[in-house]
This record gives C-alpha cells, sequence and structure tokens, in this order.
C-alpha cells in the first residue's frame, strides 16, 4: 500500500507543478512583467478558440507532423540498415560510427542551402527530420547489438546457425528494447528537425509560422505555434515511453 | 612509428568524409549547375581560405556564444539540479515541469526569447543557455537520486549530515553524468546560437550564412555551412575530451 500511497502523492506534486508552471505564465503575461513579447495565456488560449485561428494552426500542424512522421520512418529506417551494415561487415564499423559522429554535429542549419537546391523547399523539412532521426536511431541501434552476450552468440554458433541467422534470432530481438529507446528520443528530434527546415522558406508548417509571427509581431499566434509545436512534441514522447515499457517487458 | 600507424588509421576511417566530398563535386559537375545554384566543394574550401579573415570575427562569436551558453547552461542546471534533489516536495513539482519545458522545440523557444528579451547578444546567449540547462539538469538529478544506499548508509553512520553527503559524494557521483550531457548537448549549443543567430541576424556565423543566401553568395553560404560543421566538430570533441578525463579522474 505504501507504492500506492507514493504514487498518490507523485500525481498531486506533478499536478501542483504542471498548475504552478501554467499560473506563472498567465501570471507573467497578466502583468506583463515580460513586456508585451509574453501575452497571458488565456490570451493564447482565446486566440486558437477563433475559427481562423484554429484552422491556420490545425492546417499547419498537420504539414509539420506530416514531414515529421516522414522523416521518422525514414530516419530510422536508415539508422537500422547502416548499423545492420556496420554489424555484419566489421570493416565499415569505425567508419560508420565517426561519419555519424560528424553527421550529428553537423549544424542542421548548414545543410540548408544543400537541402534547398537538392529536395526543395517542401522536401528540405522531412529530410532535415530524417537526419536529425538518424543519428540518434543509429546509436541507439548499435548499442542496442552490442548488448548480446558472447555466450548466447557461442550457443548459436555452435547448434550452427548462419550469421543472418543469428541476427535474426539473437541480435534483432535482443535490440528491440534499446531500438524503442532511441524512438522516444528520436520523435521530438524529428518535430525539431521539421520545423528548422520549414524556416527556410517551406511553403507551410509549424516552422514558418513562428517565424513569420515573430517577425510581424503577433504574440498569440506565436505562442499559439511554439505551444502546438510542444505538444506534439510531448506527446510523441509519452507515446513512445509507454510503447518503451512494453518492448521492455517483451523482450528483456 | 606505432603513433604514425594510428594517425593513418584513424584518417582513413574518415572515408565517409571524403566519399561525400567527392559525390557532391560529381552531383555538381553531372547536373551542369553553375556557381550560383550549388558551388564545387573545391571553390568552397578555397573561399574559407581566402575569405578567412572575413569569417574569423562571425566564427569567434559564435563559438564564444555557444561555449558561454554551454558553461552556463550546465552551471544553472547543475545548481538547479541540487536545489531541488534538496527537498521532495520540490523535485515533485519542478520535475513534470522541466519535462514539458523540454519538450518544446528551440525553434518555437528562439523566436519567444528574441521577442521577450530582445534582438541582440543576450538573446543569443539566453537562448544558448536556456537550451543547454535542461540536459543538464535532468542529468544532474538523475544522478543524485540514484546515489547508491550503501554510499548513503555510509555516510549516515559516520556522522554526515545531507551537505555532507552532497559536498563529498553526491557531487562526485553526479560529475560523469553532468559531463554526458555536456557532451550531448555541445552540437546543440552550437545549433542553437547559430538558429538565434541567424533569426536575428546581428553577428555570428548564423547571420553570416542567412546575408550571404540573401545576397545570393552561394560560394559563401556554403562555406559558412562548412565553417559551422567544423566549429561544432571541434566543440563536440572537446566536450568528448572532458567528458574522459572527468570520468578517468572520478571513477
Amino acid at each position: 500500500m505504501i507504492t500506492g500511497a507514493r504514487t498518490t502523492t507523485r500525481i498531486a506534486y506533478a499536478a501542483a507543478g504542471a498548475l504552478l508552471l501554467v499560473v506563472g505564465a498567465q501570471l507573467i503575461g497578466q502583468f506583463e512583467l515580460a513586456g508585451k513579447a509574453w501575452p497571458p495565456l488565456t490570451d493564447v488560449l482565446a486566440y486558437v478558440a477563433t475559427p481562423s485561428g484554429s484552422s491556420l494552426i490545425q492546417r499547419n500542424l498537420l504539414v509539420t507532423l506530416g514531414a515529421a512522421g516522414q522523416g521518422f520512418v525514414i530516419g530510422s529506417a536508415v539508422a537500422l540498415l547502416g548499423a545492420t551494415a556496420a554489424l555484419l561487415v566489421p570493416i565499415l564499423r569505425p567508419g560508420l560510427d565517426r561519419f555519424a559522429a560528424i553527421l550529428n554535429a553537423v549544424p542542421t542549419i548548414a545543410l540548408a542551402p544543400l537541402l534547398i537546391t537538392t529536395a526543395g523547399r517542401e522536401g528540405t523539412p522531412a529530410v532535415i527530420a530524417a537526419l536529425s532521426v538518424g543519428f540518434v536511431m543509429f546509436v541507439a541501434t548499435t548499442s542496442g547489438f552490442a548488448a548480446t552476450s558472447a555466450p548466447q552468440q557461442d550457443l548459436l554458433t555452435v547448434f550452427g546457425a548462419s550469421r543472418r541467422r543469428r541476427l535474426a534470432l539473437l541480435e534483432l530481438p535482443r535490440s528491440v528494447p534499446a531500438f524503442v529507446d532511441g524512438l522516444t528520443l528520436a520523435a521530438p528530434a524529428a518535430i525539431l528537425g521539421a520545423t528548422i527546415g520549414e524556416w527556410f522558406g517551406a511553403p507551410q508548417g509549424i516552422g514558418l509560422l513562428l517565424v513569420s509571427a515573430m517577425q510581424n509581431y503577433q504574440m498569440a499566434l506565436l505562442w499559439a505555434a511554439a505551444l502546438a509545436a510542444t505538444l506534439a512534441s510531448l506527446v510523441a514522447y509519452l507515446l513512445l515511453v509507454q510503447m518503451q515499457r512494453v518492448a521492455v517487458r517483451r523482450f528483456s | 612509428m606505432s603513433r604514425l600507424r594510428a594517425v593513418g588509421a584513424g584518417a582513413l576511417h574518415l572515408w565517409p568524409v571524403a566519399l561525400v566530398l567527392v559525390l557532391w563535386d560529381l552531383w555538381v559537375v553531372l547536373n551542369g549547375y553553375t556557381a550560383t545554384v550549388a558551388p564545387r566543394p573545391w571553390d568552397v574550401i578555397a573561399d574559407v581560405v581566402d575569405g578567412f579573415g572575413d569569417y574569423l570575427p562571425y566564427t569567434a562569436y559564435t563559438l564564444g556564444m555557444s561555449l558561454g551558453g554551454l558553461v552556463g547552461g550546465t552551471i544553472v542546471g547543475f545548481v538547479g539540479a541540487v536545489l531541488v534533489w534538496w527537498s521532495a516536495a520540490l523535485s515533485g513539482v519542478v520535475t513534470p515541469a522541466a519535462l514539458v519545458i523540454r519538450s518544446v522545440p528551440i525553434t518555437a523557444m528562439i523566436p519567444i526569447i528574441a521577442r521577450v528579451v530582445g534582438y541582440g547578444d543576450p538573446a543569443v546567449l539566453a537562448s544558448t543557455v536556456l537550451i543547454c540547462f535542461f540536459p543538464a539538469f535532468v542529468f544532474t538529478l538523475s544522478a543524485l537520486t540514484a546515489i547508491p544506499d550503501s554510499g548513503r548508509d555510509l555516510f549516515r553512520v559516520l556522522g554526515a549530515g545531507r551537505a555532507q553527503l552532497l559536498g563529498r559524494y553526491g557531487v562526485l557521483h553526479a560529475l560523469p553524468s553532468l559531463m554526458v550531457s555536456v557532451r550531448i548537448t555541445a552540437p546543440t549549443a552550437v545549433l542553437s546560437a547559430m538558429l538565434a543567430e541567424f533569426l536575428m541576424g546581428a553577428n555570428g556565423l548564423g547571420a553570416l550564412f542567412s546575408r550571404a543566401r540573401s545576397y545570393m553568395d552561394m560560394e559563401r553560404a556554403w562555406g559558412t555551412a562548412l565553417v559551422a560543421t567544423v566549429v561544432s566538430v571541434v566543440v563536440f570533441i572537446l566536450a568528448r575530451l572532458l567528458e574522459r578525463r572527468v570520468a578517468d579522474r572520478v571513477s
């Protein structure tokens, strides 16, 4: 019963924390403590409640989520292939590792000129999202593959399993928890990547909304867009955390 | 001799970078792009070498802002985590809020900071500090809450208070985690400094990039991208060295 009581306190604390955040943001806006650029939350919500505001946010959020989703899938798939290649062809391993680290260090904003000419203004957000996801997933998958122990490998080898069979029977299932762990980090990264891509003249999307609202001093719109992006990223994260719990229970 | 071989092997493992350069050049040449669409890698490198003096102040600015934000954010995050660890109630209240704020994409945070703090150096620095704050906070807090019971018991038996436990054990216990957070946030610090500079356009590589883009000076724009990548990789390598040093020293 002690754990039950603890959970209740924890939920009470969490609720208090959330409340504090909301009330704090509201009060700062109300009394203009941070100037005109910080509107009260109620103003932002009132803006979202208007038909034009909600349709604008909704339309652009869908575009961003689409790009982020595409990038998420492509990035994860490429990372999985890359990690498998590094596992099966050991000589590629150091080079791929280093390349992934460099690719991660590249500020994605620096890739924009290259991507605008290759992928076009519409395609850029998805590609940047895929790049951000790719590194996280590559690292997560390689560490997942490394989670197998030598005795397990030996056992399968003794029973005459080929390299490919060992991959299918041992390394792939064993890496699932680490892979899903990576996904929880990759989902917010995908949304961030998509919005960065949209800063460079994409025709639609939350990223574009953020920049244009900032430049035109539309504070309610700016905050509404920021809240929408935050909520999307938070929800994606929490969903994947749930999925990760299932994966850990099933595969480890 | 073995040192030379190690360096050689290290260089050899950079084959994907060489591959990218060659593919880039081939792509430009085969498509017949002119320099206004996509410059060849050698021209971009030449621009960086010739215009080294032009790049230098911007690069120094971005490097300073990234490092300042990285150090500042890490310290603030560490102190915040220690304060929160001190009180169970505070930690219960602050942790979910930190989760929410951590989910704010930097692209959403920077325009708001720019409007609230005003355009200029403080806004760039505030953006990087804020970005680096949360990982440091989360990593430190999780390390502090994971102080092994045996260590805690030992200190209690020896009559140490909470402050002693923290000062003599907790800080050391949390340092490696804090360094992990520094390594993880290092490239992000450069990215957020550049995003802020790009948006506000006053100084730094982000501003240089934005200006070169609007003048269609593609060699300069791509050169900025190249320099920014090098800066980011250097900051990352430094952070990794620091992490290894601390890990060797502490554990």
